[in-house]
């Protein structure tokens, strides 16, 4: 097993106050597989990111990568967020390059990789923009393109296409998909879209609310490219989205908002961002 | 007036006068961004001084520079020294405010992302955060141009032995020459606004499109 959490419990305090975000979350991650979290806003699904990037610790458990444990960030897993976090002041080509130079990769070998995983996201005309005169959509790829670079173990994405129109989102899961397909790289994937992580995933864990915990896994094996209309995606689809709809319920009546909910319509369908109409 | 104001230019006493102006400024201006930017960036990085800070940032904005002026000539003296001091006064804090804040408003999206591709400690600092800071530090670094020609002129009015705009001013008004008078203060007028449009305007204006920054 490439990555595993075990028994992982994460607490937060603020303010005197102490919020357990996660209770006992237990899975693991093989080599070269794509695994989607999906589970309701505050469940604490990016939190889990954080903890196997190594940018919290958890409470009590255990979180290892590839047999060792995880006691800090690392460059064998990057992070790709939603907000695509790119420095403004520096070019596309020298984002890419930024995680090599930390590494203290000399410049010819940096603009080699910078220019080959540009090529990769099909971007290699904008390497001299700005990321303010690139699209939403492209700042992702840039983003992915950055974080591949640096030739990760595991690629952690979180939310990263949360903030995309549904035609760009497509476009990019299509992308995502060749470049999983030619790097072989390990993904994990939070969202909040079930239809994105049937779409993407070999597995899709539910998130219950909070305290987050992982409730039910789904194997997905389907062949790649998968299209969405595909009637057997839609069947594991709605078969997620039945496990969600307690958590999502739970969190409805936690935001004091039943009122909003008419008795008779389902709480989400598969392409709706569960719980962010809310 | 626009003859005068050319003839005045071409003045040696006058040049000299103004040469002396300019040098203080220079220096003054030197110290505060050094100590400015340096003390923002100490303070930026650390909790509790920030706390303290920020109040007594707000205090320090409310002051006229020229309130400063009999405080550096309580250390100076009469000197050229005390005129350095006010510059430094009225424009350190304005300095070390907008570093301090530029630093700590650093979006952490982005520590975060550079965090997990290695960057800690000093390169984090100097590749990130410092960068991420620069609009808000060079923001700061035009007010405290402005706070610092003020200042400067107000150190030079009170303390009339130092040569420099400020005693010129004095001697024509002195002497009621009018003419003179507003020819002088053209000048300082537009030594002010050269150096704004010119200089910081433009640095803004670059900046902002470099860092896709919004106007």
């Amino acid at each position: 097993m490439l990555v595993e959490l075990e028994r992982v419990s994460k607490r937060f305090s603020h303010n005197g106050a102490s919020t357990e975000v996660l209770r006992e979350v237990s899975f693991s991650v093989e080599e070269g597989e794509f695994v989607c979290l999906v589970g309701p806003s505050g469940c604490g699904k990016s939190t889990l990111i954080s903890l196997i990037a190594g940018l919290e610790s958890p409470s009590a458990g255990r979180v290892t990568v590839a047999g060792r444990e995880v006691r800090g960030p690392g460059p064998d897993r990057v992070v790709v967020f939603q907000e695509s976090a790119l420095f403004p002041w520096l070019t596309v080509r020298k984002n890419v390059e930024f995680g090599l130079k930390m590494a203290g990769i000399s410049p010819a070998s940096r603009q080699r990789r910078a220019a080959e995983y540009l090529r990769l996201v099909h971007l290699s005309r904008f390497a001299d923009a700005y990321p303010h005169q690139l699209s939403g959509g492209m700042k992702q790829r840039v983003a992915i393109a950055r974080a591949l670079a640096m030739d990760p173990k595991i690629l952690l994405m979180d939310e990263p296409f949360g903030a995309l129109d549904a035609q760009t989102r497509r476009l990019l899961h299509e992308e995502l998909m060749g470049i999983w397909q030619k790097t072989g790289k390990t993904i994990l994937f939070v969202t909040h879209n079930v239809r994105e992580a049937t779409v993407l995933g070999d597995t899709v864990l539910v998130v219950s609310a909070r305290p987050g915990t992982i409730k039910k896994g789904f194997k997905i094996k389907l062949p790649r490219p998968r299209r969405e209309s595909d009637p057997h995606l839609i069947v594991i689809q709605q078969r997620i989205l039945l496990s969600l709809q307690e958590e999502i319920a739970k969190v409805v009546k936690d935001e004091g908002l039943e009122h909003l909910i008419p008795k008779t319509a389902a709480v989400a369908g598969a392409d709706r961002d569960l719980g962010s109409s809310l | 007036m626009l003859g005068l104001v050319g003839r005045r230019l071409t003045d040696a006493e006058f040049l000299s006068a103004l040469g002396g102006s300019l040098r203080r400024m220079v220096i003054g201006y030197g110290a505060v961004c050094a100590v400015g930017i340096g003390a923002g960036v100490v303070v930026g990085r650390t909790r509790w001084l920030n706390e303290l800070f920020g109040t007594v940032a707000v205090a320090i904005h409310a002051m006229p520079g020229a309130v400063w002026v009999p405080l550096a000539v309580f250390f100076f003296g009469l000197s050229e020294a005390a005129v350095i001091f006010t510059i430094f006064l009225g424009a350190a804090g304005i300095t070390m405010a907008n570093t301090s804040n530029g630093i700590r408003e650093v979006p952490p999206g982005l520590l975060r992302a550079a965090e997990t591709m290695g960057a800690r400690g000093p390169a984090l600092f100097w590749h990130v955060t410092l960068p991420a800071a620069v609009p808000r530090i060079v923001d700061g670094l035009r007010l405290a141009w402005a706070f610092g020609w003020r200042a400067l002129m107000a150190g030079e009015l009170l303390i009339p032995s130092i040569k420099g705009m400020g005693r010129l001013l004095n001697e024509v008004a002195r002497a009621r020459q009018l003419d003179q008078l507003i020819a002088f203060m053209i000048i300082i007028a537009v030594v002010g606004v050269v150096v704004d449009y010119g200089f910081f305007r433009r640095l803004e204006r670059g900046i902002a499109a470099r860092w896709g920054l919004a106007g």
